[in-house]
């Protein structure tokens, strides 16, 4: 376990380093206007080239590389010259972080408690009443755009519960509201593949054997189906959660959230080439940690992932 | 075996389904007397209801299956009239056990051996889990698992299919049952295996004073195994006897089809016999002999009246209207006569 884990984490690492130093070469590829702002227009040649110099952007592309591998291994994202010029890029994400985390991480849990539970239910009561309602539950939130939904859950239900339209941190009332639409999508999806592992499980001949040998049926449920189950799904819980730091460009937007949520596009439209950097390599390591989380729980719930023995052949 | 007694008694089971909206009939009115220490094989084709026959005296049905009438008597209580979970628990396991067809499948595959079969002892001998895994180890070492102690915290995906078997033939006589059903035991296994499984089976029975039931379609398991034998067919028992009574003196057209298939009566050259047509549709009422549209001799009466059993010796009868005395005189296949003389010189022999 402890040698698959080193393992899995050394290639982690490697393909970190791979996307750093591809992310690199790409943004060499952007304009440069990306590093002046307004300014950019009042400038002549050589005072760009000066300035370009100053940031180090003429340098040999090695020397380039190495240092741009020194200031991220020393935590440093540069500076934002767009977006909020001369402010440091760590500092604009710690503002907006929370926000987006915030609701993320609610909207996880509720869509994990409650789409886990429907799931089962719908499992349980296969064909009838439950399943049905949950299907049409299901289809509904794939079928019609998400956007359609939260309009109307912001326009109807602020004015039936009397809520600020909008959000204000200081009003713990306006925070629930965005939290409970963004769970909306998770419960759906939770909730199919919760059913339809759970079915795939009930239909194995251990079932049958389980209760032959005398279980009873709560006993199978809770002890062989709803682990065995679970598991297919715990590989993708990692990146789900750690993903919620990217935010909802949807939700935020639409209750007016300072969150992480189309940052990203706003920075690439106004070519703040440092925030894109920055950003791209963020979402890429939560990617590349979130699968490296994942195979780890994965191979905790499942004995038959053991990698150390064989190396893989199987 | 006439003075043995009798520990499970079906009679006129019928047993139907509900699929796609319409109902089938899978067993209809089979009935069974099972002896005390006796080892029945059940035979017939696939669909022929053996294994749904015996799922009923264990209340494992599918969802859309029922009894609609008849009895199963065990211990003085009717389990054809069990429904609920609380009475079945009491049956499952305990009781009757079963082992299952496919080794491959049939363990959970999150789950260490040992624990899977401790939950069985758990379960029915409320031994503490010190105790629990004394008797475990216990188990497995008399399945013929080597090294119980190692094997114990093993995961099902590092036994071949063989010790598989093994780890679900200990879950099965964890709790010393009085009845062990083999639902097809050697079928998924491959040939070299499979005498290895029926001989642990064969010494668990002395062992452990089992009943055995075997379903299969394998008469050679049969022979090797059995005590008697009940041909089915169309979900109903057409002939009953003692091995040798059933393979030398079978009665049932069915019977002599059958056992006209076997692949040793085969010669080279030549396509190996088969039985034409194919099995009544069960959705439909069956009317008369179920075989006889698949029977090139068959009766007038067979398309019309269900023979009931008639008697060839105190331990053997068949269903067919061949054995009632105003009846014609039909002669079983000559591969029939032919078989009977494979086996006799290997009696001589």
């Amino acid at each position: 376990m402890l040698k698959y884990s080193l393992k899995r984490l050394g290639q982690s690492l490697i393909t970190l380093f791979i996307i750093v130093t591809v992310v690199f070469l790409l943004m060499r590829l952007m304009p440069e206007e990306g590093y002046f702002g307004q300014a950019y227009e009042k400038l002549d040649e050589a005072q760009r080239e000066a300035i370009l110099a100053g940031m180090g952007l003429r340098d040999p592309i090695h020397i380039q590389l190495l240092n741009f591998y020194k200031s991220i291994l020393s935590g440093d994202l540069g500076v934002s010259n767009i977006y909020r010029p001369k402010v440091p890029i760590a500092e604009i994400l710690k503002s907006k972080i929370p926000y987006s985390l915030y609701f993320g991480l609610t909207a996880v849990a509720i869509s994990l408690v409650f789409g886990v539970s429907l799931g089962i239910l719908m499992a349980r009561s296969k064909s009838k009443f439950w399943d049905k309602l949950g299907t049409c539950y299901i289809v509904f939130i794939n079928a019609v755009p998400a956007a359609v939904y939260y309009l109307f859950i912001q326009l109807y239900l602020t004015g039936i519960f009397n809520v600020p339209m909008l959000f204000k941190a200081d009003d713990p009332r306006t925070w629930i509201l965005p939290a409970i639409s963004m769970s909306l999508g998770g419960t759906a999806s939770y909730a199919m593949w919760m059913r339809r592992y759970m079915v795939d499980e009930l239909n194995k001949d251990y079932v049958k054997l389980a209760r032959a040998k005398g279980l009873r049926n709560k006993a199978i449920m809770v002890k062989h189906v709803f682990r065995n189950a679970f598991v297919p799904m715990a590989q993708y819980l990692p990146s789900t959660i750690l993903y919620t730091i990217a935010g909802s460009i949807y939700i935020e937007s639409l209750y007016s959230i300072p969150g992480m949520g189309g940052l990203l596009v706003d920075v690439i439209q106004r070519q703040d080439n440092t925030v894109v950097q920055a950003l791209v390599l963020i979402y890429s390591s939560i990617g590349i940690v979130g699968l490296f989380l994942g195979d780890i729980l994965m191979a905790l719930f499942d004995p038959r992932i053991n990698l150390n023995k064989k190396g893989g052949a199987r | 075996m006439e003075e043995s007694k009798v520990i499970l008694s079906v009679n006129d089971l019928v047993v139907k389904f509900k699929l796609r909206g319409k109902i089938l009939t899978a067993i209809r009115e089979a009935s069974l007397d099972l002896y005390e220490g006796e080892s029945l094989a059940i035979v017939g084709e696939s669909g022929s209801g053996k294994s749904v026959f015996t799922k009923t005296f264990m209340g494992l049905l599918d969802g859309n299956g029922w009894v609609d009438s008849g009895s199963i008597m065990f211990e003085g209580q009717d389990l054809a009239k069990y429904k609920t979970e609380d009475d079945w628990i009491k049956i499952r396991g305990k009781k009757i056990a079963m082992v299952f067809q496919d080794p491959m499948t049939s363990l959970n595959p999150l789950k260490t051996i040992g624990k899977q079969v401790q939950e069985a002892v758990e379960l029915h001998q409320g031994l503490r889990k010190d105790e629990a895994k004394k008797a475990v180890l216990e188990i497995l070492s008399d399945v013929g698992i080597s090294d119980p102690e190692r094997r114990y915290k093993q995961y099902p995906h590092e036994f071949s299919g063989g010790m598989r078997q093994r780890v679900v033939i200990a879950i099965a006589v964890a709790c010393k049952p009085r009845i062990l059903i083999c639902d097809e035991p050697t079928t998924a296994l491959d040939v070299t295996i499979q005498a290895q499984i029926l001989n642990l089976l064969k010494s668990l029975k002395e062992k452990y004073n089992l009943t055995t039931i075997y379903i299969t379609h394998d008469l050679g398991v049969v022979a090797n195994v059995a005590d008697r034998i009940a041909v089915m067919y169309a979900g109903d028992i057409i002939e009953i006897g003692k091995c040798e009574e059933v393979f030398y003196n079978p009665q049932h057209p069915y019977t002599w089809a059958l056992l006209s298939s076997l692949p040793q009566l085969g010669v080279k050259g030549k396509p190996l016999n088969s039985i034409k047509g194919t099995p009544p549709n069960l959705f439909y009422e069956i009317k008369g002999d179920a075989f006889a549209p698949r029977n090139p001799k068959a009766l007038k009466i067979d398309f019309v009246k269900k023979p009931p059993y008639f008697s060839v010796s105190p331990t053997h009868k068949a269903k067919t209207w061949l054995l009632d005395p105003r009846a014609p005189k039909v002669e079983p296949p000559e591969s029939i006569a032919i078989l009977r003389k494979q086996w006799g010189l290997n009696d001589n022999a």
